[in-house]
């Protein structure tokens, strides 16, 4: 009778938290644009030499000159349902903001866009240009007159409900979550168990995060393998964090930035770019909220919007990161960290998301092509958090094989940085929580010019950016981990032994490292060798499916059955429905001679999965030693 | 020396309570320090001090007669009924459509606060504390605070350091 494996713990470990937060940009004349308080102390009208105010003569009107560019920038959100606090859709609206909303723009705080200009353009660019903002403020210093509403565009078309149409499914978090009126900024992540049967190609996901008002941005995780269900208190409850880590178990990188802030219009993919959603896939959403001054209920929903066409090119993410770096001394203003990878395919890149915490102070990303040029993929002059955001390019950018990726940006942990979370400032290093920091950048990239038959581009991209990671910082557990991962699934078994061995020496109680080694050890026909590693990493994490099920083919391996079904039915207890770990339970069962209690599994696996082939199998093997006795 | 600019309404320019009557908060606050805290409805720096501005009041709520001041001329005693409930402050609101209080007080923006001694005298407007450092930024927690020094002052008679520390917010020339 044969066992079967199944899962031999290949996980890619895939840190996966999106945040970006965009702040003032310096698009202005001055880097340091004056605090609102100073702004208001010195008058709002008080034009600072080299400003924005324009010597006119002629008097501006709300009608003519202001609401065109009110109506295109700031009217999306500015409505009733949107995120913005008031409604800009009026004269009487815009007068009662007129002096606020001459500081915001002249200072660029609004509309919310952190990077600076540059070449390569982004689409949905929220700026206004340095002639529009004049125009609003000298209409404010002029008194803010209205005009002829003959003059007056029309009102900006409102679109209630799903921004694309009623979707093909709706998702509403089962819980919500009640934001407290006090405190700081709160992450919450809500999980949505998706009702598919079978596999559903999307084309367009919207985000409704629940009231607008309160949720500075939000950030759906593709999580293939149901892992974040296990951190719930109780099903549907949802978890809090900043940043969020989804395991999986298979080569199947995410491939899709799925990103809402305020303002922000559906994406709807290009044709043949749709996300794959298989039976059984949750979506994570990670909120950021930030509390009102009274309770609020925040009960998130996601529409999907599915296509007929499969994804016929498939992009990738890209993490270039370099945390480990992250050891920030206090009072330090300027600590630089920097990433540089070399791209092994050419790649078209879609969309960008730098990503920091609160010390993040100067951003920048470029590429160094092979011939040395250099072009800006983005350069976010002073990060803010609270208005993190994925930047789409207008048009893919070209990245030729060669070319080199490079991530700077500079970190601000003095007591001077007003958003520091220390004061008195202190150490700082990389890390999850929002008071730790963090260094990474997101690449959205389709591999272009590719030969089909040197296989799957994006594991060259993979393979070579783990490499990548294990040379820049060679006691990173993650590294290894991943470049291990990496090996085995191309098929390097003893190479990616030699990353899991690396791995477990760094962290010689990390119960995933434990669990991959023994894994691919299991795979390489060593059992002997692999339990003492399945049982550590028990040790670490007594209820760890997956370590349960590999020890438990280890010991059948050896034959020792009795063992085996001890941690098969614990893995059954972790996992009722998993057809696979019935199926090899009743394979021990069988091997030691309780035919009947086998069978009984058998045809419960095949209840749960009537392709479950070692069930199958096996189910005719005792059928027929059965006709033959 | 002057401390601070003798207050009085003039006539015909009154604060109203929310059942229309007119109300001198100085009148009412029998003797003890006055704190005014001007808020707008539509502005959010208003609501997410909320939680705040209870705590001072409650913590000094034997020392000085704190009111909420509404400026905007647009608000009916209903509007404002609806959003104190929802904000669950417990103290008197008042209507100021002729601006009367905001005049008397020097303030600017919402949130900010004045905050009167026994004999009437402004000795401080502005800011509640640093928290916000602009619109698009607050501070993880402030590091200053503002209203709290100037009520010490006042119980104490002594003088605050600075008189006027302009708030972060929505202006309230705004809706005049």
């Amino acid at each position: 009778m044969t066992l079967r494996e199944r899962r031999l713990g290949w996980s890619l470990l895939i840190s996966g938290t999106i945040l970006l937060l965009p702040q003032l940009s310096a698009g202005g004349k001055s880097k340091n644009p004056p605090s609102f308080a100073q702004n208001a102390s010195e008058g709002w009208g008080t034009p600072s030499p080299g400003d924005f105010s324009v010597n006119s003569s002629s008097e501006l009107t709300f009608d003519r000159d202001v609401a065109p560019i009110i109506f295109r920038s700031c009217s999306s959100c500015h409505r009733p349902g949107e995120a913005a606090p008031f409604s800009l859709l009026s004269y009487s609206d815009v007068k009662k903001h007129a002096r606020q909303i001459a500081v915001m723009v002249r200072t660029r705080a609004m509309p919310p866009w952190l990077p600076e200009q540059q070449e390569t353009k982004f689409a949905d660019e929220l700026r206004l240009s340095d002639s529009e903002i004049s125009r609003i403020v000298t209409w404010v210093e002029q008194g803010a007159v209205e005009g002829d509403p003959a003059d007056l565009p029309p009102a900006p078309k409102l679109v209630e409900g799903w921004r694309l149409g009623e979707p093909d499914l709706v998702l509403k978090a089962e819980k919500p979550f009640i934001l407290p009126p006090q405190g700081t900024d709160t992450y919450w992540n809500f999980i949505f168990r998706v009702p598919i049967q079978e596999t559903k190609w999307v084309k367009a996901v919207e985000i409704r995060p629940g009231d607008k008002r309160y949720v500075h941005h939000a950030n759906i995780l593709v999580d293939r393998a149901a892992t974040s269900r296990k951190r719930e208190s109780e099903s549907g409850a949802g978890f809090g964090g900043m940043e969020i880590r989804i395991e999986s178990q298979v080569f199947d990188p995410d491939s899709h930035l799925l990103f809402w802030k305020p303002g922000t219009i559906p994406y709807v993919e290009p044709e043949g770019m749709a996300l794959r959603l298989d039976k059984g896939t949750d979506l994570v959403l990670n909120t950021h909220l930030q509390p009102s001054g009274k309770d609020e209920v925040i009960q998130p929903s996601i529409g999907l919007y599915f296509t007929d066409h499969p994804a016929t090119k498939i992009p990738m993410l890209l993490q270039l990161e370099n945390d480990l770096k992250l050891n920030i001394p206090p009072g330090e203003k300027n600590f630089l960290v920097t990433d540089d990878f070399t791209l092994p395919v050419d790649v078209d890149l879609i969309a960008i998301y730098p990503h920091a915490h609160y010390l993040g102070k100067d951003m920048q990303a470029l590429a160094i092509l092979t011939d040395g040029t250099q072009k800006t993929l983005i350069h976010i002059p002073q990060w803010n958090l609270n208005w993190q955001a994925v930047y789409r390019y207008a048009a893919p950018v070209l990245l030729p094989k060669g070319t080199t990726v490079s991530l700077r940006y500079t970190y601000d942990n003095s007591d001077e940085n007003p958003m520091n979370p220390n004061h008195p400032a202190m150490r700082v290093k990389g890390g999850n929580r929002s008071s730790d920091e963090m260094c990474h950048l997101w690449l959205q990239v389709l591999p272009v010019n590719f030969d089909v038959a040197k296989g799957d581009p994006r594991m060259a991209l993979q393979e070579a950016l783990a490499r990548h990671n294990v040379e820049k910082n060679p006691a990173d557990f993650e590294a290894h981990y991943n470049l291990g991962a990496m090996l085995q699934a191309k098929g390097n078994l003893d190479a990616a032994l030699a990353e899991y061995k690396a791995a477990v020496q760094l962290r010689p109680e990390d119960a995933t490292g434990n669990n991959a080694l023994g894994a691919a050890l299991v795979a390489g026909g060593r059992p002997q060798q692999a339990a003492s590693y399945l049982q550590a990493a028990l040790k670490a994490r007594p209820d760890y499916f997956d370590a349960h099920y590999n020890l438990g083919f280890a010991l059948a391996q050896q034959d020792d059955f009795r063992g085996a079904v001890d941690h098969f039915r614990t893995a059954l207890q972790l996992e009722p429905q998993d057809a696979a770990v019935e199926a090899n339970l009743g394979a021990a069962l069988a091997e030691m001679g309780h035919y009947a209690d086998a069978k009984a599994h058998f045809e419960h696996a095949l209840q749960l999965d009537p392709n479950q082939p070692i069930a199958r199998e096996n189910l005719q093997a005792l059928q027929n030693e059965k006709s033959q006795q | 020396m002057v401390l601070g600019v003798l207050c009085g309404l003039a006539s015909g320019q009154r604060a109203l309570d929310l059942d229309g009557h007119v109300v001198d908060p100085f009148a009412a606050a029998s003797g003890k320090p006055v704190v005014l805290v001007f808020l707008r409805r539509d502005c959010p720096v208003s609501g997410r001090y909320a939680p705040v501005i209870q705590e001072i009041s409650k913590r000094y709520s034997d020392r000085a007669s704190f009111w909420l001041v509404y400026p905007d001329r647009g608000d009916t005693a209903q509007d404002i009924r609806k959003s104190v409930n929802e904000y669950g402050y417990q103290l008197p609101a008042l209507r100021d459509p002729e601006h009367a209080l905001v005049k008397l007080s020097r303030v600017q923006i919402t949130p900010e606060v004045a905050v009167f001694d026994r004999d009437r005298r402004l000795i401080y407007d502005g800011r509640i504390d640093d928290w916000y450092i602009d619109l698009s930024r607050a501070r993880p927690a402030p590091s200053t605070h503002e209203l709290q020094d100037a009520i010490t002052a006042a119980v104490a008679r002594t003088m605050v350091a600075q008189r006027e520390v302009r708030g972060v917010g929505c202006y309230i020339a705004d809706v005049e």
